[in-house]
């Protein structure tokens, strides 16, 4: 009874204790909110790229890991926005610029670095400034007899019927480009949708999954024999956790995956998020990154290792098979292609 | 004492009661006469609108019910569920301060009383209902009341139970020479163990007296009506009553009034007969020896009674 | 008569009935035993059959600061709900049962509300109105969102117990000489206890597997451990998530245990 009593007691003063804490300001330093993704390239981030920063530029940054960081900075004021820095993949920047929640257009007057890029990198398809891109391609198991893939039209090998992945196209991006992809490869262009939907209902039965890391582990699990994957996706895999898996660059050319970073107009720390895009972009830290997780470089003066060399889009040659998808043509149609494509991927 | 609920129903209506000390006093009558109500609020979980209460010349009207010092026995028995029988006896004590080992041979003797010895640690869960009633009346003997107080205690015993409770009950109170106050809805029980009964109907008493008063003289119609079965009378426009024990069958020819049995219901000791005669139905009990009456229904039969036994009624 | 004739005949409505909960039993668990497969298998993929037995994930969960402090900060803030929506969760269900309110349905019915809305809209709500009110999202401010959540779950079981409780044994209780201070602590607590307790449990596992509401309401490097493990979920998903739903497993039975053992749950409560 009284140990009871008393453990009842201890609780109920933590607790009051926990509410009455004032939460810390930070008064002298600056304080950089950011978004920034999870997984390696997140404890990267947290082991040395950001205390590097915090450390040249006397700052504190506060690193949000957690999604879904879009729905946050639209609930919070635009004046006093949740981030300053906001890096997500290029289709949101398009959704966050219609609402007035990023800024049109960085350039190289307040992000130097930015003289260094390829162009894909502020192309009119991107929204602030692309710091890595992915290649979508088509990901395959080599010990299961199918025949090396070569054109994005191998995926509708009959003999890959039921073994060949793709994405729920209204909640993946990945798949989004797939779609694109499949109207570039059977009509006339990237835009041609209807050519689009015929493709797809030829690629049925397909296994269908939402999130980019579910198709990686089909892959790896040999559950899918071929689907469609970013290069970062296969090549990461290494080691001890090496599986029969490959990635192919289709000759049609590769789908883009960018990470783009952007600052919200209603920053009061605009400059330091500016130098904080900069830092991203210098040479150093994009190989860090690169290489870590087997994305490309957005910087053309990076040098990376043989490895990553070797398999990463490093030359202009071959940064001229990417295709960059116009978010802003596809965001506007979107209610429409996802209906359409439910019902055409239904049953 | 009054008392009026939600502003409306009046529950007790102006009820005058005097109890004498050591007395076993029944509230009698059927339910939602105010009998409860006016045990509540000699408890004092009620707060009359009128009137006060007083024991031993003292009132304790605004007293509240934890320093008036009276045992409580409920129909439901409301043990404590989470104690064992020592701590359930023991509780009233506790709440006194008595010393823990006064406690403990106080309690051990109201078992003892109550014939629970052995069952000390035992949950209410694990006893019968005639023992939690026990426990229930050790509880509110130990702390040696002013005033028992019982409502319906018996209630929820079966009749098998109920009587041999009920003379239990009525011993302890005797030996224990206490005051109680018991509310029944139920005549015989409270014919066979009260010292004196109120009668009470919509808030009001009718009649207060020793058990045989009451059923021997009963005062109104009501009274007359609710305790026993009765021949109910109208003669020069009073109302009279008439037991059915006091109508003696007898043959035709010797009747005041002749009629045939409708229905003969057996009774062990004694026979009630419903006898259509002079236009209306009568009821006459006639005690035997155990052999069943010759009389069945359809048979003639004469009914005789002495005028003297006829009662008047309050019009 | 002989044994044969005996036997029961072959009931047709009880073996359906068997089956139902067997059926029923192997929806619930099959879950669970993949989650321990995946969690013991070495490979970072769901192989099956498994390919071995290893400890490589719980190690990898266990030796990751971010797991680490994410389980500590989702313990502490189970264990402030618990306690807080006990005492408010217990303190209403006694006003609305006893204090003679007016509009009792109603308030109860505001007070459940929370389990009515969508868990997502009240995170988000939350969010908003603590940027607006500019508090930012300091921690109470999730102990709180939790608590809101956990409330009506202490409410339901304490208000089912009191509606079973007879009110007598409280009177019995003051006839024996008890004050009213007296009587709450020594006859109502201790009954109704079962029910807060229970109700607190509850509290505490629905704080520990918050998600919805947590998801915006948690600041960088104060993130809940649903919300670490699902954001950790869309970068790798390997056996480490496994792990750690196994560890909350064991971690939310554990307190569920030990809430028995030291409260007895059931001791004197007619389930």
């Amino acid at each position: 009874m009284i140990s009871r009593r008393s453990m009842l007691r201890t609780g109920a003063i933590a607790a009051v204790a926990t509410v009455g804490a004032p939460s810390i300001l930070h008064a002298q330093t600056k304080t950089l909110k950011i978004t920034t993704w999870g997984g390696k390239w997140g404890d990267i981030m947290k082991a040395t790229v950001l205390p590097a920063f915090e450390k040249e530029f006397k700052c504190t940054v506060q690193a949000d890991q957690a999604f879904p960081f879009m729905p946050k900075l639209q609930a919070s004021p635009k004046n006093d926005p949740l981030y300053d820095v906001f890096h997500t993949n290029s289709n949101e920047q398009w959704s966050a610029l219609t609402e007035g929640l990023v800024m049109a257009k960085i350039t190289a007057k307040e992000v130097p670095n930015i003289a260094d890029v390829y162009p894909y990198a502020v192309s009119d398809k991107i929204v602030g400034v692309t710091i890595f891109t992915s290649a979508i391609g088509l990901g395959y198991r080599t010990d299961k007899g199918i025949p090396v893939p070569k054109s994005w039209k191998d995926l509708a090998d009959p003999k890959l019927a039921g073994q060949r992945g793709g994405y729920l196209i209204p909640v993946n991006s990945l798949g989004q480009c797939h779609l694109m992809m499949l109207g570039k490869v059977y009509g006339k262009g990237l835009q041609d949708l209807d050519a689009a939907y015929k493709a797809l209902e030829q690629l049925k039965p397909i296994k269908l999954v939402d999130f980019t890391g579910q198709m990686e582990k089909m892959l790896l699990s040999g559950e899918v024999s071929e689907g469609v994957i970013h290069d970062s996706g296969v090549l990461r895999y290494e080691g001890a956790n090496r599986q029969p898996v490959e990635f192919c660059s289709p000759t049609e050319g590769v789908m883009a995956l960018e990470q783009v970073l952007n600052v919200t107009p209603g920053s009061k720390v605009k400059e330091l998020a500016f130098s904080y895009i900069d830092y991203m972009l210098r040479p150093d830290v994009q190989k860090l990154l690169a290489e870590a997780v087997w994305y490309s470089p957005a910087n053309k003066k990076v040098k990376l290792s043989e490895k990553y060399d070797a398999r990463l889009l490093t030359t202009p040659e071959k940064v001229a098979t990417l295709i960059q998808p116009d978010w802003k043509w596809y965001n506007a149609r979107k209610d429409d292609i996802d209906a359409r494509v439910t019902r055409i991927l239904k049953g | 004492m009054s008392k009026t609920f939600d502003g409306k129903v009046v529950a007790v209506d102006g009820v005058t009661l005097d109890i004498a000390a050591g007395e076993f006093f029944s509230l009698l009558g059927p339910s939602g006469c105010g009998k409860t109500t006016s045990l509540r609020m000699i408890a004092g979980f009620e707060m009359p609108d009128a009137g006060r209460v007083h024991v031993g010349g003292q009132d304790i009207t605004d007293v509240p019910v934890h320093r008036r010092d009276m045992g409580m026995v409920f129909q439901s028995y409301a043990l404590f569920p989470h104690r064992t029988v020592v701590q359930n006896v023991a509780f009233g004590l506790r709440m006194r301060d008595v010393p823990r080992a006064d406690i403990d041979r106080r309690v051990a003797a109201a078992l003892a009383q109550v014939a629970l010895t052995g069952m000390e640690d035992r949950r209410p869960s694990q006893l019968s209902g005639g023992q939690q009633q026990r426990v229930a009346l050790a509880r509110a003997l130990v702390i040696e009341p002013r005033v028992l107080l019982c409502d319906e205690p018996l209630g929820a015993l079966d009749r098998k139970l109920r009587q041999q409770m009920q003379f239990e009950l009525k011993e302890l109170q005797r030996r224990l020479g206490v005051t109680l106050v018991f509310v029944t809805h139920d005549q015989e029980e409270a014919l066979a163990m009260s010292d004196r009964i109120a009668v009470m109907n919509r808030g009001r008493v009718e009649q207060v007296g020793a058990p045989t008063e009451i059923y021997g003289r009963p005062r109104t119609r009501f009274v007359a009506d609710f305790i026993g079965e009765i021949n109910l009378l109208e003669e020069a426009g009073k109302p009279r009553a008439l037991r059915p024990e006091k109508i003696q069958l007898v043959p035709p020819a010797q009747a005041r009034l002749s009629g045939t049995v409708e229905t003969a219901n057996f009774l062990g000791g004694a026979t009630l007969y419903r006898v259509q005669a002079g236009g209306r139905i009568w009821l006459a009990r006639e005690t035997h020896a155990g052999e069943r009456s010759p009389r069945s229904p359809g048979d003639p039969v004469g009914l005789a009674w002495n005028d003297a036994d006829i009662v008047t009624l309050e019009s | 008569m002989s044994a044969a004739a005996n036997r029961k005949p072959f009931d047709a409505g009880r073996a359906a009935y068997l089956a139902l909960n067997i059926v029923l039993l192997a929806f619930l668990l099959a879950p669970i035993a993949i989650v321990i497969v995946f969690a013991l298998n070495p490979t970072p993929f769901i192989s099956f059959p498994p390919v071995g037995v290893s400890l490589r994930w719980f190690e990898k969960f266990f030796a990751s600061s971010d797991f680490m402090n994410a389980l500590w900060l989702s313990l502490w803030v189970a264990a402030c709900v618990l306690v807080l929506s006990v005492v408010i969760g217990g303190a209403c269900a006694l006003a609305l049962a006893r204090g003679n309110l007016p509009g009792r349905t109603f308030l109860t019915a505001f007070f459940m509300s929370p389990l009515m809305l969508p868990a997502i809209l009240t995170g988000l709500a939350l969010f908003q109105s603590y940027l607006l009110a500019g508090i930012g999202r300091p921690i109470w401010g999730l102990i709180m969102a939790h608590t809101l959540i956990a409330v009506p779950y202490v409410l339901r079981t304490t208000l089912a117990v009191l509606h079973n409780f007879d009110h007598r044994i409280e009177e019995a209780a003051a006839a024996l000489g008890a004050s009213p201070a007296r009587v709450f602590f020594e006859v109502t607590l201790p009954l109704i206890q079962p029910g807060v307790f229970a109700g607190g449990v509850f509290a505490f596992i629905v704080s520990f597997d918050q998600f919805p509401v947590s998801l915006f309401l948690v600041v960088p490097k104060s993130e809940t451990l649903p919300v670490v493990l699902y954001n950790y979920m869309k970068f790798d998903l390997d056996g480490a998530i496994a792990a750690a739903s196994m560890v909350s497993i064991l971690l939310a039975l554990s307190v569920v245990l030990a809430m028995e053992r030291l409260i007895g749950l059931k001791a004197y409560v007619k389930l």
